[in-house]
Parts: C-alpha cells; sequence; structure tokens
C-alpha cells in the first residue's frame, strides 16, 4: 500500500485551505430572540423584554414599544389582551383600523386613545394560529404620537406626503397645506422627510409600495428617536421559519448515499468472498 | 485491514460523529433560515470531499500514463467512486435546502449547472470505463479523461466567483449582490465548520479511497485466479 501512503503525503497540503477561514464575523445588530420571533434589541432604550416579549422602554418620552406573539387568532382580540396589563385599561374603539400588506404578509395597523395621555399604535398579523403584535405606546401628556404604515396611493412617487397627507387628516383632523418639508434624514430605518408645522411634527418614509408615516401633536418632541425605534422593529420583526423535516429529509439522503456507498462496498467484497470459495471448491473437486 | 487503513477507518468514523454533534447540537439555530442551515456543515464540506476524491484521479491518472504501474489507475478510479458519492451528497442537500430558502428544488443557477455537469462528466466515466475491453487502452484513456473531467470541478469551485448572475450565496468572502440565503460566518459556525471540512477534506476520502482500492485489489486477484482456473 506505498502508493495510498504517498497519496496521503501529497494531499495534506489541501489542509492550508483551511487557512482562507480564519476570519470571523460577529452579527453587527443585538437581536430578542425567542422561539416565535426576533426583533433587534434597542439601543439607548431600557430593557424590559422577558422570554417571551420584548419589551423596551424611552422615558423621554414616556414611550414604550413592545413586540409579543398572542396566542389568539383574532387580531383585534389578540391586541386587547396583549395591551391589558401594559395600559392598565380598557383599549377602547380604535381611532383608526387599516390593512396594509409588507413583505411577510398582510399586517393591520391601528390606533387607540384609551385616555387623554396614552396613544397607541399597533401593526398585527397572523401567524400561524397566532397573532404578532408590535405595539408603540405613548403617555407624554405635552404629546400625541401616532405611527402608521399605509400602503401608497400612488406608488411610482418616491416620498410619503400624500399619506402624511390622509393620516393628518384622519388622525388629527390637519390639513396638510400647512405642513411644509424642512429635513431630510437618514436613519438606520430608511430615509425620512421631516414636516413641521404649527405645533405638529410629520415625518415620513417610502419602502417597498409603503408609506411609513409619523405624526406628533404638542410641543417639539424626539420624534426622530421614537420614530427609528418603532420602524426598526417593525421592518426587523420576522419569525424563524420551522423547516426541521428539511433537515431531517437532507440528513436521510446523506445517510443513504453514504451508506450506499459503503454497503456497495460491502455486498462486491462478500461476491468475490462466495466467488473465490466457488473456485476453492471447484478445484478440490 | 492494513493496521494504518483500521486506525484510518476508526478515526474517520469518530470524526464523523463529533463534527455530526458539532454542527447539529454545538452549532446555534440560525434565525433567519432555521434549522435546514444546519444542512450546511454537511453540504459544503461534501464538495471539498468531492474535490479530495477527484483530485486523487488527477493524481493516478498522470502516474499512471508516467510509470504506467496499474495500482495508480485503481487510486483514480477508486476517486471517480467516492467523489461522485460526495458531489451527489453535495447537490441533494443543496437542493432540499433551496426548497425552504430559495421556495424552489433546483434552478439553473451558474454553480448548480456547473455541480451537476461535473457529477454527470464522472458518471460519465464509469459508464466508459466499463464499456472499453481493452485493459491497457481502458487505462490509458481514462487516466486522460480522469485529469481532463477535473476541469468541471474547478469550474464549479470557481464559477460564483467570476460570474455574478448568481442566487447562490459565498461564505469566505463578499457574497454576489443576488445572492440569497447568506449568512454570517460566526465563531459558532466556524467552530462547526473547520472539523467537518478537515474530516470530508481529508480523512473521508482517503479512508474510502484506500478501501475501494483495497477491493479492486480482490476483484483484480479473482479474476486472475479465475483465467488461471479455466486455463488449466
Amino acid at each position: 500500500m506505498r502508493p495510498m501512503k504517498r497519496l496521503i503525503a501529497l494531499l495534506l497540503p489541501l489542509l492550508a485551505i483551511n487557512g482562507i477561514l480564519a476570519q470571523e464575523e460577529e452579527s453587527q445588530v443585538p437581536y430578542f430572540q425567542s422561539s416565535a420571533f426576533n426583533v433587534p434589541r434597542l439601543g439607548g432604550w431600557e430593557d424590559q423584554s422577558t422570554d417571551t416579549v420584548a419589551q423596551f422602554y424611552y422615558s423621554p418620552a414616556n414611550a414604550t414599544i413592545r413586540t409579543a406573539m398572542a396566542p389568539e387568532e383574532d387580531i383585534l382580540a389578540a391586541v386587547r389582551q396583549d395591551l391589558r396589563d401594559l395600559v392598565g385599561t380598557a383599549l377602547g374603539d380604535q381611532i383608526y383600523d387599516g390593512k396594509v400588506n409588507l413583505a411577510d404578509g398582510t399586517w393591520r395597523s391601528l390606533i387607540f386613545e384609551p385616555d387623554e395621555v396614552t396613544t397607541i399604535s399597533v401593526m398585527a398579523r397572523k401567524a400561524g394560529s397566532q397573532t404578532a403584535i408590535i405595539s408603540f405606546v405613548e403617555r407624554d401628556p405635552a404629546l400625541r404620537t401616532v405611527l402608521l404604515t399605509l400602503a401608497q396611493a400612488d406608488d411610482s412617487l418616491e416620498d410619503a406626503s400624500p399619506e402624511i397627507a390622509r393620516a393628518a387628516k384622519i388622525i388629527a383632523g390637519i390639513d396638510m397645506k400647512y405642513l411644509a418639508p424642512v429635513e431630510i434624514t437618514a436613519l438606520l430605518s430608511g430615509e425620512w422627510i421631516i414636516y413641521e408645522g404649527d405645533g405638529f411634527t410629520a415625518m415620513g418614509m417610502v419602502f417597498g409600495n409603503d408609506s411609513y408615516v409619523a405624526l406628533q401633536e404638542g410641543a417639539p418632541g424626539d420624534l426622530t428617536a421614537l420614530v427609528e425605534a418603532y420602524n426598526r422593529t417593525l421592518l426587523g420583526f420576522f419569525i424563524t421559519p420551522d423547516n426541521s423535516g428539511y433537515l431531517a429529509l437532507a440528513l436521510a439522503a446523506v445517510f443513504a448515499i453514504l451508506g450506499g456507498l459503503i454497503l456497495s462496498f460491502y455486498w462486491r467484497w462478500r461476491h468475490l468472498r462466495q466467488e473465490l470459495a466457488m473456485i476453492a471448491r471447484l478445484q478440490a473437486e | 485491514m492494513p493496521r494504518l487503513l483500521r486506525v484510518l477507518t476508526g478515526v474517520a468514523i469518530l470524526g464523523f460523529a463529533l463534527t455530526f454533534y458539532l454542527g447539529f447540537f454545538v452549532a446555534g439555530r440560525d434565525i433567519e433560515q432555521g434549522e435546514i442551515q444546519r444542512i450546511f456543515y454537511i453540504h459544503m464540506p461534501a464538495f471539498f470531499g468531492a474535490f479530495t476524491a477527484f483530485g486523487a484521479t488527477v493524481l493516478g491518472g498522470v502516474i499512471y500514463l508516467w510509470r504506467k504501474s496499474d495500482i495508480w489507475d485503481k487510486i483514480a478510479l477508486a476517486g471517480v467512486e467516492v467523489g461522485l458519492a460526495f458531489a451527489l451528497v453535495n447537490l441533494v442537500t443543496g437542493a432540499i435546502w433551496a426548497r425552504p430558502i430559495w421556495n424552489t428544488w433546483w434552478t439553473w443557477d451558474p454553480r448548480l449547472t456547473s455541480a451537476a455537469i461535473m457529477a454527470l462528466t464522472y458518471a460519465a466515466y464509469l459508464m466508459l470505463r466499463a464499456g472499453i475491453e481493452d485493459p491497457n487502452r481502458k487505462r490509458a484513456f481514462m487516466s486522460v479523461y480522469g485529469i481532463l473531467a477535473f476541469v468541471s470541478v474547478l469550474t464549479t469551485l470557481f464559477i460564483i466567483r467570476v460570474v455574478p448572475e448568481t442566487i447562490h450565496p459565498v461564505i469566505v468572502g463578499a457574497s454576489p449582490q443576488n445572492a440569497q440565503g447568506s449568512f454570517e460566518a460566526t465563531s459558532g459556525v466556524i467552530t462547526a465548520l473547520v472539523p467537518s471540512l478537515l474530516l470530508w477534506l481529508t480523512l473521508m476520502p482517503i479512508t474510502l479511497i484506500w478501501h475501494r482500492v483495497r477491493l479492486e485489489n480482490r476483484i483484480e486477484a479473482v479474476r486472475r485466479l479465475k483465467l488461471s482456473v479455466l486455463s488449466e
């Protein structure tokens, strides 16, 4: 078997190829991970998360962003159930209720105002027999902040101004002509246009065929921080797919192919042994 | 069985069990792709195992043509059989991974197409070999074929680095712009991948090729014995 030993010596330099694997790159975005969903962790926000709920609190605006998976198929019932403990009061009727198609499914956009200081913006969608809920709860008495996602009326437009006008009219009864774009700001979630009016600030961004809209009434607050945190949560939300069946299938295929190769060696070896025995018998006869 | 081969076989079996444990129990679950991403710890090493085995075919072919020593032709043949099995593992695991990630079992992407051509090229080697009766002519012809066939292996290896219109991800280095199903080479991935790559690149092909060469020696011995019995 000298050629085999020589072959081993000749193939050993192939080990050097592993040197190219010496790079290591860890994930740049820290994620809250649960068995049900994943969302980015919000830097600068107080982390109040549990094993199953991602919840972050921002004290300057008395705002909370909460992501949860509710064991309920009815979206409205799931939202009410999920926010009951956080808000501490009944949500009441929604003041806005719309649907929007995002890359991962159809989401329902809801706005609640259960009392004079609390404004709740919710995005929720069905996930199997459960409901995924992303809520923004703002309880600053000096502010009223609403975050919405709306399908673009004209998807050839690069800015969200028609949807901002629509939302401003529905939510605050404000006519858009009093708002003027004052600034374009690039955030991690995208490029946003900021509009300002008398006691009113709006922000808008287009992503895909949808407009992401933020409206804030009252004294100028830290709307940019709230918009960035909420939309990073919304755009960064995803559910890890359950494809363990495919993994089992792949492993079965691997064992079948390698097992087949080894069995073919064995069967051929066994067949040769039988042939040798037969030849020996023939020679003896 | 030679002692070195016994040791290699034992280490290869233990190594397979260890890399299986690392890939399926130690490495974390990919949060975007889910459990199916773990098949990567077999899919990519299987290709490099095929690379080594087909490399042995080239080596066997070159040395056979140079020295006309039968043992190198047997190594070349063994390399094709083992490499083809590894290439099939690579193709099948890739197709099963693609179903949940790309939403299709197969697409005529440059990397997939070249990998399929590579497997067919070596399947044709076995069929052609069986079809040539003159032993010396067969060995010489198949040596040349085995050397030339390696072009398909190199093409498969490098095609995603030269053809930008591919959706096949690259793990070492930047993926092409259209790549779908990429993931980062984090420390967990490296921990599971490197031992698996080492095993499939060296121990597994070498051990299996050696076993196959021993089988071929036995086939040759029985053939000779049969001829001698018939001539008596």
